[in-house]
């Protein structure tokens, strides 16, 4: 603790120091926002702090983002700019599986741990041995009609491990425990009800022996919930739903919303008309955050259904919301609603950042949330108040927030409705960021931030809500955004809410980033590039083409041989692979599609894969 | 066991080409499970009328050709939200491509209503009982239209001229 101290001090001298003698460490960098102030000097920030430190071993990754507080930051800093260009992939691992590999492995004791895409194998990998010889290999029971219920690929998002077990979810709508040493299976839980389109893709946390989980199914008309299972036995312990009463959503006399329209009796119910909340989506089917000391999961719920926002006049609570739940009990602390009666498919899904950032003199503890919206949000994650709401890539759907409700400002004519084709939205529906989370560095003050630059027409119809089909009820094809490029990965300063630095990118960045104490920041592409890149100015340092494009998110470890490892999947897949790309699967005899109006070029740069990378110095 | 029929099949016709003499089996004195199908396979022995794959189901599209039909089937294929899985003019999304002539539980009409009817593993729903046959028909009309003059055989991007940036 006292040493990364010191290193902020020091950090902050050395910018002190740099600026003073004109070292104004610009990038070179397009900057595609056209804003005037377009590069900044990167400087440390003195005063931030990883909102939930980690009391996990530096040279592990336990859980899905590394820590409690969603940082994906590594601790280890073997790697560094000066050696990055020396890095060369290591071993590799076939997953036997296609599809998305979003997610990432976990390393416990000498162990790498990996879930597949559906039908979610497990395997446990002896890093200890050359070759990694399998310890174990699990094949759960996985209904093969999940695969026609997932919207969007069937991915999954990795695993949590806690007191010598693997959590997980299976697509099928179960959460499963396996024994960490043997791979046999502890216990299996159904927790989401497949008939009624519900799946699971989301990984867990386990905080105090509860797993706690999600579920997908936004686009079929389900209703969101956040359940906890005794880490244990497997039985449910509580479960949150994200719509309804206030019984059900779990508001009681500890609920205070900071905004005066998150306060009242029952808004899970009376912000939509008659029944359709029963349908209202609002599922959580992103990343999850846990403050030990607030004792809070954070969580965002994704959009309502349908899509056609005439069938649900109203806000639509808590659809789009960022959500703060009591690890104990599951009673909903706060709760705020980043777009309220969503027109454009924007979930709040995304990761929250918990970090303690220097603001108006004082140090905050916040979360940093990059919203399918296109708003970066910094948050009180005690109250909910937002303190910092600009925009992180380019949008033109609303104004700005206010921050007197938190409410966005809707420009009208981006507003979606039945009987006209709305044109050029901005972001699309993909959002300014998906499912690829950011990191943060300590070191640096900044986020690291995997962006899309896209754009979509929306044209609103009639649907039917048929269970067990998707309850959508618009078209709404997409292309890139102004300037051509389909993505940016970026350097982000959530204290004054702007982009420090950008590399410009041919598609989406679809994949998640990774933030290490030596300064080096990973990430990898859909072509299929994986990335090495100064955390403070963002000059390219390394990169590799692995088999197929990233979708996934890099961890470190430290090996048995005290080396450090960087370790990612490649295998393309989720929106990007599956949805709007065209033909870019081989093995479907019966599944040729044409090539993808969106991103045209995507197939000729990669093809579905499934292989774990991993490189060292 | 159809699949073991053709090959047999052509395997005797072939034979009869350079032996014309006809070759009846005898079973073996101690015939197990694998002689008897073997047995049983054997173009002498087949019962008439067994079926082979030359003549699939013989359920007939009521409205093969049917303009109307087709029309409706296209505003069924939304209605019941096939649009979703499927994509618009079933470009493939969640579920397979229907505009590819590859089908991967055939694409005769009959076939097709049977897929609709009866669902499928992976994820197809089942949609007989819940709509009528009728409408069932009409969405084959119109799926069964999604392929015509398509040629997805051939990715080709020579002279894709797609900006990149960075590399």
């Amino acid at each position: 603790m006292t040493h990364r101290l010191t290193l902020i001090a020091l950090g902050a001298v050395a910018a002190v120091a740099a600026a003073c003698g004109g070292g104004n460490q610009t990038t070179a960098r397009t900057d595609s926002t056209g804003t005037a102030n377009a590069t900044v000097a990167a400087t440390s920030v003195a005063g931030t702090r990883i909102g939930a430190p980690r009391t996990t071993a530096a040279g592990e990754w336990q859980m899905p983002a590394g820590d409690y507080a969603s940082s994906r930051f590594s601790d280890l800093s073997q790697i560094t700019p000066a050696n990055a260009p020396n890095l060369r992939a290591s071993w590799t691992f076939s997953t036997g599986v296609l599809r998305g590999h979003e997610g990432q492995p976990l390393v416990v004791n000498n162990t790498m741990y990996l879930v597949t895409p559906y039908p979610n194998v497990s395997y446990a990998l002896d890093l200890a041995q050359a070759g990694q010889p399998l310890k174990w290999k699990f094949r759960p029971e996985n209904a093969q009609a999940a695969a026609g219920q997932a919207c969007c690929d069937v991915v999954n998002r990795g695993a949590a491990y806690a007191d010598g077990k693997i959590f997980y979810n299976l697509l099928d709508g179960h959460t499963v425990a396996i024994d960490a040493n043997t791979g046999k299976q502890l216990w299996r839980t159904k927790m989401a009800d497949l008939a009624r389109g519900e799946t699971m893709t989301m990984a867990p946390i386990v905080v105090k022996g509860k797993v706690l989980v999600g579920s997908s199914g936004g686009e079929m008309g389900v209703r969101g919930w956040l359940a906890a299972i005794d880490a244990n036995s497997g039985k449910e312990l509580w479960r949150g739903y994200n719509t309804g009463s206030d019984r059900d959503v779990k508001v009681g006399p500890r609920f205070k919303s900071f905004y005066p329209s998150g306060t009242g009796t029952d808004l899970g119910l009376t912000s939509w008309p008659g029944d359709t909340w029963k349908q209202g989506g609002a599922a959580a089917w992103g990343w999850l955050s846990y403050d030990p000391e607030l004792n809070l999961v954070y969580y965002g719920t994704s959009n309502p259904g349908p899509w056609n926002e005439g069938v649900r006049k109203g806000d639509n609570k808590w659809s789009c919301a960022i959500m703060a739940r009591d690890a104990d009990t599951g009673e909903l602390r706060w709760a705020f609603q980043v777009t309220p009666h969503d027109m454009w498919d924007y979930d709040t899904v995304n990761e929250n950042i918990l970090v303690d950032l220097p603001l108006g003199g004082t140090t905050r503890k916040t979360l940093v949330h990059f919203d399918r919206n296109g708003f970066g949000y910094t948050i009180d994650r005690a109250t909910g108040e937002v303190l910092v709401a600009q925009p992180f890539v380019q949008m033109n759907w609303s104004t700005g927030v206010d921050l007197k409700t938190g409410r966005p400002n809707v420009v009208p004519e981006k507003m979606t409705v039945e009987g006209k084709i709305v044109k050029d939205i901005c972001p699309s529906l993909e959002g300014g960021k998906n499912q690829q989370p950011a990191a943060f560095s300590p070191r640096t003050g900044l986020f690291y931030v995997p962006t899309n630059n896209l754009c979509m027409d929306f044209e609103v119809r009639p649907v039917s809500y048929i269970p067990g089909t998707p309850y959508i009820g618009a078209n709404a094809p997409e292309k890139k955004g102004p300037g051509g490029h389909g993505g940016e990965f970026i350097a982000w300063d959530a204290t004054s809410g702007k982009k420090v630095w950008g590399i410009q990118e041919p598609f989406p960045v679809w994949g998640g980033a990774l933030a290490t104490a030596g300064g080096v920041v990973f990430y990898g592409t859909l072509d299929g590039w994986f990335k090495a890149v100064d955390a403070s100015s963002g000059k390219e340092l390394w990169k590799f083409k692995v088999g197929s494009g990233v979708v996934g998110n890099p961890i470190s470890y430290l090996g048995p041989d005290g080396k450090q490892y960087i370790a990612v999947y490649s295998g393309i897949g989720g929106d990007m692979g599956l949805l709007i790309a065209g033909d870019v699967a081989a093995n479907l005899p019966y599944d040729v599609r044409e090539r993808g109006s969106t991103l045209p070029d995507l197939g000729r740069w990669t093809s579905w894969g499934g292989m774990l990378f991993v490189f060292s110095l | 066991m159809r699949a073991t029929v053709i090959v047999l099949g052509t395997t005797f016709i072939l034979a009869a080409a350079t032996a014309p003499r006809v070759v009846r089996q005898a079973p073996a004195p101690n015939a197990g499970a694998k002689d008897t199908i073997r047995f049983v396979a054997h173009p002498d022995n087949i019962p008439p009328g067994f079926p082979s794959n030359d003549h699939p189901l013989a359920l007939k599209n009521p409205y093969e050709g049917n303009a109307q039909a087709l029309k409706t089937g296209s505003q069924l294929y939304v209605a019941y939200n096939c649009i979703d899985c499927h994509g618009a003019d079933g470009s493939g999304a969640m579920g397979p491509s229907l505009a590819d002539s590859r089908w991967h539980f055939g694409g005769t009409p009959a076939e097709v209503f049977e897929s609709i009817y009866e669902g499928r593993p992976d994820g197809m729903p089942t949609w007989g009982g819940r709509i009528t046959n009728d409408q069932i028909w009409m969405l084959v009309t119109y799926v069964r239209s999604l392929s015509a003059g398509k040629d997805v055989a051939t990715e080709n991007f020579a002279g894709a001229t797609v900006e990149r940036t960075g590399h």
